[in-house]
């Protein structure tokens, strides 16, 4: 029987969640997208509200089954309805918007208690070549709530970027974190 | 064209005539497509911006299992509980603007709720009818 394997995405509106599942699944996606009424509506004209889902064949290694929760914080129930059997969880940050660090602490703030309990992974997308700064606030955002993930650069939508991150989330269930020490961090990888 | 939000005012009277009428329906909310509390008559258990995100997920949802089956288009969805019955639908002629969730007890008839929702969700489109008939 193939393997499945359970990833996540989270982040902020607009991060590319619903795109990355879209554009790396083998099956057509399901979305739940509806219109925006608030202030969001300036950035993106559509907002997911349930879930997105797709699945992407590994080879031998098996199935990834993808799902995107909606970023507001107001949707974090739904982290209840997937959390079964996760294999990880992908934090996705737009990495070319302004606002990414505040952004990024408002994700970490709505699920801190489940990324330290799952294998994580802190993935900055949409820039080829995400600024130091932006790495470094993001390392100390990771280390301020208590979390240790690997913050990698991605094009979400590129399948050998989202296979990459898998590869990364089973290193860390096979091996672990220990948690941060003094300045200790993850390499950039 | 954005459809304007309807007036506050008469979106929380159809819901207090809808309470007044069938006394087996506890929680009326009115919220917005992407899960944010429009009205609420009374207060119910979970926070307003909770139970309107998940009657949001839920309508959309089922909008996308029936798109999926190919089983037509949503008309509501029944989440059919020991202690409650759950029933959400979106707001005819909002544009799916607004969604209109229920919560009714157990024992309530459903066919009971099932009308007296469709009354309520007529009586607020009614309310963008007027709004966008020329003065």
């Amino acid at each position: 029987m193939t393997k499945t394997y359970k990833l996540l995405f989270v982040g902020e509106p607009g991060a590319g969640k619903t795109t990355c599942v879209a554009a790396v699944s083998d099956i057509p996606p399901l979305t739940t997208d509806v219109g925006c009424t608030d202030e969001l509506a300036d950035l993106k004209e559509t907002t997911t509200v349930a879930l997105d889902y797709g699945e992407l064949d590994l080879g031998p290694q098996g199935r990834l089954l993808l799902y995107g929760l909606p970023g507001q914080a107001r949707f974090r129930y739904m982290f209840d309805v997937v959390r079964e059997g996760l294999l990880g969880i992908v934090v996705l940050v737009d990495a070319t918007c302004e606002r990414a660090a505040t952004n990024l602490r408002e994700t970490l703030q709505t699920y801190a208690g489940e990324l330290r309990s799952t294998p994580c992974v802190l993935a900055l997308n949409k820039h080829p070549d995400p600024p130091a700064s932006l790495q470094q606030q993001c390392q100390a955002l990771l280390t301020e709530h208590g979390l240790v993930a690997p913050v990698i650069s991605v094009d979400a939508r590129k399948r050998e970027d989202v296979v990459r991150i898998f590869e990364l989330l089973f290193l860390l269930l096979e091996h672990g974190t220990d948690g941060p020490q003094d300045d200790e961090e993850i390499a950039w990888l | 064209m954005a459809l304007k939000a309807p007036d506050r005012a008469r979106c929380t009277q159809a819901l207090d005539d809808l309470l007044r009428r069938c006394d087996s329906i506890s929680v009326a909310m009115l919220a917005l497509r992407d899960g944010r509390p429009y009205v609420e008559r009374p207060a119910a258990k979970v926070a307003p911006g909770k139970f309107a995100a998940m009657a949001s997920s839920l309508v959309a949802l089922g909008h996308s299992v029936l798109r999926e089956l190919g089983a037509g288009t949503l008309d509501h969805v029944l989440v059919d509980g020991s202690e409650g019955k759950l029933v959400v639908s979106s707001v005819p002629g909002s544009n799916g603007l607004l969604i209109l969730a229920l919560l009714a007890r157990h024992d309530a008839r459903l066919g009971l709720v099932l009308g007296h929702a469709k009354s309520c969700a007529n009586a607020i489109s009614a309310t963008f009818a007027d709004e966008r008939a020329p003065a």
